[in-house]
């Protein structure tokens, strides 16, 4: 199954995938994907405070994807939890070579395309960045753009979509309704 | 009247055209469809929207209080703007990711 996990800032929206995915059924590894830059102090502080979450639920490894999710082909039977997908538009879209948000959003497809196909599981989490009517300058709208382009993409072929809002679920599609 | 609200991106505008099937032609200044009722100033008042077939707005209260007093006032504006149609309004329909929820 594929599901779409999304919120606003410390909405829970991390611990709900983690606790949903640990719960599907599946013959291969639980693989944590992520997808920040291991930057700095703040990146390393959000990154510790993940892993505490994360540890005794039993992710079997962790995949750094901050481009290129094309470029990793997912174990049979793997059970999948992308984190965010924010950030990896940000990496795609910003980061490296020419600004390019149709090229960004070719090879981030791609690569979701590949991670719910070859996957036993894909949960993806994501951000809700699109409702403070705020105008941004081109190259931050073109970013917002991108990204609400690939919520609409996954949440179309999803089996579930979730709204976090306080650390309960919202459910949009699939779950209790 | 029917009110339609969501963020950038929401899929607004696909769900008025594929779900409520509204042609493009019918999204007009004076047509059965207003979209983008935040971006209209000044903001018309409620008596002119009631006879819109379908009201578009996007959601702009979620963020930041902006700087400018005149940015505020028209956040202000659209937010109790969009209470006052929803109170009117015969369906209520908020989108995310592409996905309609009926709050009304």
């Amino acid at each position: 199954m594929t599901a779409l996990v999304f919120g606003g800032a410390a909405s829970g929206k991390s611990g709900w995938a983690e606790d949903l995915i640990c719960t599907l059924p599946r013959t291969g590894p639980l693989i944590y994907l992520a997808t920040m830059e291991p930057g700095g102090g703040e990146a390393a502080e959000r990154i510790r405070r993940h892993r505490a979450l994360r540890a005794g639920k039993g992710f079997s490894c962790t995949v750094e994807r901050p481009r290129d999710l094309a470029g990793w082909a997912p174990p049979a039977g793997s059970a999948v939890l992308l984190e965010d997908l924010g950030n990896l538009a940000a990496n795609e879209l910003f980061s490296g070579g020419a600004f390019d948000p149709e090229g960004a959003y070719r090879r981030i497809r791609r690569g979701l395309d590949r991670l719910s196909e070859g996957a036993g599981h894909l949960v993806v989490v994501s951000g809700d960045l699109f409702r403070d009517g705020v105008d941004y300058p081109p190259e931050t709208g073109a970013y917002l753009d991108l990204l609400a382009r690939l919520h609409r993409d996954l949440a179309a072929r999803a089996d579930r979509v979730t709204e976090l809002v306080c650390g309960l679920p919202v459910h949009w599609k699939g779950g209790e309704v | 009247m029917i009110l339609v609200i969501g963020g950038r991106g929401a899929g607004k505008r696909s769900f008025v055209t594929d779900v409520l099937g509204f042609s493009p032609e019918q999204f007009a200044e004076n047509g059965p469809v207003l979209y983008g009722l935040e971006e209209l100033d000044p903001l018309p008042p409620l008596e002119a929207l009631l006879g819109r077939a379908v009201v578009v707005c996007r959601e702009v209260g979620c963020g930041v209080v902006p700087m400018d007093r005149g940015d505020r006032d028209r956040r202000e504006a659209v937010g109790r703007l969009c209470c006052d149609l929803a109170r009117e309004a015969e369906a209520v329909y908020r989108l995310q990711c592409g996905l309609a929820m009926r709050l009304k």
